[in-house]
């Protein structure tokens, strides 16, 4: 892959959301940078068109971690190293705090942004299937204020958001769905120190006292224009003990709810092979450490 | 072209770039400081490991206009007697010498942060580093070798 030089390209840099807005809504085409993890990948080897850029990076009102009034809320500029280290989090979106520690290696997680994840858009995007899992709900600002908007309606396909050009991703709510919930995030790259998933999910389980399961959310990324959550294996599963049986038939249900394609990382074949293998190994994970017996 | 200040190995440094080359192309075709290497030139290898306000980030991923007001410190801002640097010359860490300086980077940062590392430590740090001539086992051995220093 040739990569181009960006000198021809101008940078704005914003010291505060305020600022970023006005910016925004002057009209000039922007694109705008915070980590650059993969938007300076993507302009030097003209994945994406070259444009003038407007650099959110140094806007710490956006870079915090907070739980407040039973809402765990993220800046949008907070690192994957932040959401690693977060103690937060990890008690929180415990599944959120495993996917950003293999987002990418310490160099990517010290530069990686929440919100950049996001609005980048990748289907194989880390961050995504816990949020996805989670319910997460997005905020959005713009020059005629703040909006929410829940995770699932804020991807419309392949990186088609319901974000204009003169907002800004700010932060990300979850809201913990309770203590009852274990779950684990998971990814099949083709490195373990620092890759791009061929598939990656999360599952969560609340399991009531009595083994049965009363809530079930299975996210899977990289299989279908968006991440996309499973119902057939949620609603399989359901009213169900984890039994080897129905964590079988519930793997092998994503299938009717994936659509992967071939790509330079693994075929489509593969890819539902995957998927099927790696939710039953989470659900068969999940119900040992519940100390159900699978 | 524009005029960025920043502090380089602690040195303040002004430095007349393009805000859209990257930390990378200013470091080594404007300041001429070639130690930091590029190899993928996209994140994935670590040649480039600089450290960005103390914490390692791809000088590669790095906009020059996004060090303005920070401090950078490549490997020339290293003391050449530092026991990492040391430890690899002993343990015959390098072979190529392509990785080197961003591995020593990103070294430096984790025995500051974690003194006494296990050798499993040594390798997570490690991961976003690679190296294709040693199969890294020296290359963690003079790591923790150097921490026991």
């Amino acid at each position: 892959m040739s990569m181009q030089h960006l000198a021809d390209v101008e940078v704005y840099t914003a010291r505060s959301l305020r600022e970023a807005l006005e910016l925004l809504s002057t009209g000039t085409r922007l694109k705008v940078v915070a980590g650059g993890t993969d938007l300076i990948v993507q302009l030097k080897s003209g994945a994406l068109p070259k444009a003038d850029l407007l650099d959110i990076s140094r806007i710490d009102e956006l870079r915090y971690i907070r739980f407040e009034d039973g809402v765990l809320r993220i800046g949008a500029l907070t690192t994957f190293m932040e959401i690693y280290r977060s103690d937060l989090v990890r008690r929180h979106a415990p599944i959120l705090s495993e996917a950003a520690f293999t987002v990418g290696s310490f160099q990517i997680m010290n530069k990686g942004t929440i919100g950049g994840n996001i609005v980048n858009a990748s289907p194989a995007a880390d961050s995504l299937p816990p949020l996805y899992a989670l319910d997460a709900e997005i905020v959005i600002a713009g020059p005629r204020g703040e909006r929410v908007v829940g995770i699932k309606d804020f991807y419309k396909g392949y990186k088609r958001l319901d974000l204009r050009e003169d907002e800004l991703v700010v932060e990300v709510r979850i809201k913990p769905p309770g203590d009852g919930y274990v779950g684990h995030f998971f990814k099949h790259g083709l490195r373990r120190g620092d890759a791009i998933a061929v598939v990656n999910g999360a599952v969560l389980i609340d399991l009531g006292d009595d083994g049965t399961v009363r809530d079930a959310r299975i996210a899977l990324g990289a299989v279908a224009p968006t991440v996309v959550r499973s119902p057939g294996a949620e609603s399989l599963l359901i009213g169900s003990r984890l039994t080897k049986d129905v964590m079988r038939r519930a793997a092998e249900a994503v299938l009717k709810d994936i659509s992967p394609i071939d790509d330079i990382r693994g075929s489509a074949a593969y890819r539902r092979e995957l998927s099927v293998n790696y939710v039953f190994m989470t659900l068969y994970r999940i119900a040992r450490e519940a100390g159900v017996s699978a | 072209m524009r005029e960025f200040r920043f502090y380089l190995n602690r040195k303040e440094t002004v430095v007349k770039a393009p805000p859209a080359y990257t930390l990378l192309e200013t470091l080594r075709y404007v300041l001429r400081l070639t130690g930091t290497k590029e190899g993928c030139a996209r994140g994935d290898c670590g040649e480039c490991t600089v450290l960005l306000d103390g914490v390692p980030v791809h000088a590669c991923l790095t906009l020059t206009s996004q060090v303005e007001g920070r401090s950078v410190v490549t490997i020339e801002g290293i003391e050449r007697d530092h026991r990492l640097i040391k430890a690899f010359v002993e343990e015959g860490a390098v072979q190529c010498g392509h990785c080197t300086p961003g591995i020593v980077v990103a070294a430096y940062h984790l025995l500051r942060e974690v003194p006494r590392p296990s050798e499993e430590e040594v390798r997570e740090a490690l991961r976003g580093n690679l190296c294709r001539c040693t199969g890294y086992v020296k290359i963690v051995r003079a790591v923790v070798k150097a921490a026991g220093e």
